[in-house]
């Protein structure tokens, strides 16, 4: 075994390193670069999804909110108006409730006075019945004579609407 | 024959001393001043420190080529060159005879 | 579940001996094969069998196996790292693996621009392949960078992207840029285009070779001043080099470490620069505006 001098120039030796080196770079480039830069890639996607998802759920939830708060507004106003139409109906029912007792009370009146109306006239007819029978019994005493009351009804009857007139006028 | 390998090796250690000591000069003024450079940047700009230290060293390297250059001739003239030339002469005086 | 685990952690095992054992199995080698030598010698690698082939004889030295042994534990790394990548990353090694390919990318995004995206690898190759071969050297192995041959054809390799790149702007443009500023200029650009990768190259390997000289020089020299100093210690003491302890070590610290990264890192940077630069934009984007007129014209 000996050994090379220092600088010894072989062209083999060179084309054998130029090879190692094309080599090396394969390697690295299929072993070393693209796992790493593919297992990079993969993360900067998640992470691109991950954002987008989060951008869109955030989107969704604004959108949920502004809904919920139209909603909202439009109940207070639907409150407000049912509240307003039941006042409303409310009110409409007393009045009509109202007006049906005035209307009862009424009518109750007018039928009391019709009767107490035509009690009045009942008595005074009996009254009339009774002075008639009276003012017969005297007038037959008084004439010691014996009056017939179908003679005499119409003259009878005529001084006692005479009478009754008077005593309407004075009533 | 002995005069000529005795004139060879002789001028081969002469050509290596002195190869490599006017070859040491170059360098040495080169990067000092470099380094002169360096440290007036630094003295200006403290903050700068590490960037211009990094870049004078790279300078540096470079600059100290041709210093290598000539070391290499040294160290061929030392090792290689007296067998080589001997050898030469041999054939020289071989094919003569 | 557990079988599951238990099957993880095997493959685990497998790809970690995967890293280890070729280095193991170098410095083993290594050892076992060294040849015994006495005082300063510095030499290249050591060749194990002569492969025949034509034009030049193909020596198997130490530095194409420690060069084999670097690109499979690369490989071991490599499937280390990228065992078991979930999204979330739960274990150290898948960000050491998302560290690493985010550092170089950004390295060519920001030397290189958009053109040449899909470079990352190539230079996180030449970073890798550059940096080991020349950390083996604090193992004792012979570093294969300390071989003009592998350098070189790293350096060829480059130099064969750029002059391609040029190409791309049109083989007339091509010629033409050699005669750029005045005529008479060409011999120096073409001497200068041929420069580029002879300069890599030998900055790198003068770089590495250096370190290594100088540090078998300084043992020596301490093995010989330890044996004036303390030579006159009894028996087999006196032949021990003490101060050979210690200060190759720091030495190789500086000369290994430090200036193997530091020169893989400018190799790859000048390999950025030069390949970018090589690329005439608006050259190329005239030939593909003309080339697509034509394709819908006909």
């Amino acid at each position: 075994m000996q050994t090379l001098d220092i600088i010894t120039i072989n062209l083999w030796q060179t084309l054998i390193s130029l090879a190692n080196l094309l080599i090396l770079f394969l390697i690295l480039k299929r072993f070393l670069y693209k796992p790493v830069i593919n297992t990079m890639n993969a993360r900067r996607a998640s992470i691109d999804k991950d954002y987008s998802d989060a951008a869109q759920a955030k989107l969704a939830a604004e959108n949920d909110k502004r809904a919920y708060e139209e909603k909202l507004a439009g109940a207070d106003a639907q409150a407000d108006s049912i509240i307003a139409s039941a006042s409303q109906v409310a009110k409409s029912r007393a009045d009509q409730i109202l007006d049906e007792a005035n209307e009862r009370a009424r009518s109750i009146k007018v039928r009391a006075e019709a009767d107490a109306e035509l009690t009045k006239q009942k008595a005074q007819a009996q009254i009339k019945q009774q002075i008639v029978e009276v003012s017969s019994a005297i007038a037959e005493k008084m004439l010691e004579r014996e009056l017939n009351v179908n003679d005499h009804g119409d003259m009878i009857d005529s001084f006692i609407n005479q009478m009754g007139e008077s005593d309407g006028t004075d009533n | 024959m002995e005069l000529a390998i005795g004139i060879i090796l002789g001028c081969c250690a002469l050509g290596a001393g002195l190869c490599m000591g006017i070859g040491a000069i170059g360098p040495g003024i080169g990067e000092g001043n470099a380094v002169s450079k360096a440290c007036e940047a630094i003295g200006r700009q403290p903050e700068s420190k590490s960037a211009v230290t990094s870049t004078m060293i790279m300078g540096c390297a470079i600059a100290e080529t041709t210093g290598i250059y000539s070391l290499v001739i040294a160290i061929l003239l030392i090792f290689v060159a007296p067998n080589l030339m001997v050898n030469i002469l041999k054939n020289a005086i071989e094919a003569l005879r | 579940m557990n079988k599951a685990n238990l099957k993880f952690k095997i493959i685990d095992a497998l790809y970690i001996a995967m890293m280890t054992v070729p280095i193991l199995f170098g410095i083993v080698f290594n050892t076992l094969t060294k040849l015994p030598s006495e005082g300063i010698t510095i030499t290249g690698a050591q060749i194990y069998f002569v492969i025949p082939m034509p034009l030049q004889d193909l020596p198997i030295t130490s530095a194409q196996i420690n060069s084999l042994l670097v690109i499979i534990t690369v490989l071991g790394l490599c499937l280390y790292l990228t065992h078991g990548l979930t999204e979330k990353a739960e274990r150290k090694r898948q960000l050491l693996a998302e560290w690493i390919v985010e550092k170089t990318q950004a390295m060519v995004n920001e030397s290189m621009g958009d053109f040449f995206k899909g470079y990352a690898p190539f230079i996180a190759a030449i970073l890798a392949i550059s940096a080991l071969s020349s950390l083996l050297s604090l193992l004792g192995m012979f570093p294969p960078t300390s071989d003009i041959n592998i350098v070189a054809g790293w350096a060829i390799l480059v130099f064969i992207l750029i002059t391609y790149y040029k190409l791309k702007g049109g083989f007339l443009n091509y010629l033409k840029s050699f005669t750029e500023p005045i005529f008479v200029m060409t011999p120096l650009n073409i001497l200068g285009e041929i420069a580029t990768p002879v300069s890599m190259a030998f900055r790198h390997f003068g770089n590495v070779l250096s370190g290594s000289v100088i540090a078998v020089l300084i043992a020596t020299a301490l093995q010989g001043l330890s044996s004036i100093v303390l030579g006159w210690l009894p028996g087999v003491l006196g032949e021990i080099p003490f101060l050979q302890i210690g200060l190759p070590g720091v030495l190789s610290i500086y000369f290994d470490v430090f200036s193997g990264c530091m020169q893989a890192y400018i190799f790859a940077m000048l390999t950025m620069l030069n390949v970018s630069g090589a690329f005439p934009e608006d050259e190329y984007e005239k030939r593909r505006q003309k080339k697509l007129s034509k394709r819908s014209k006909a």
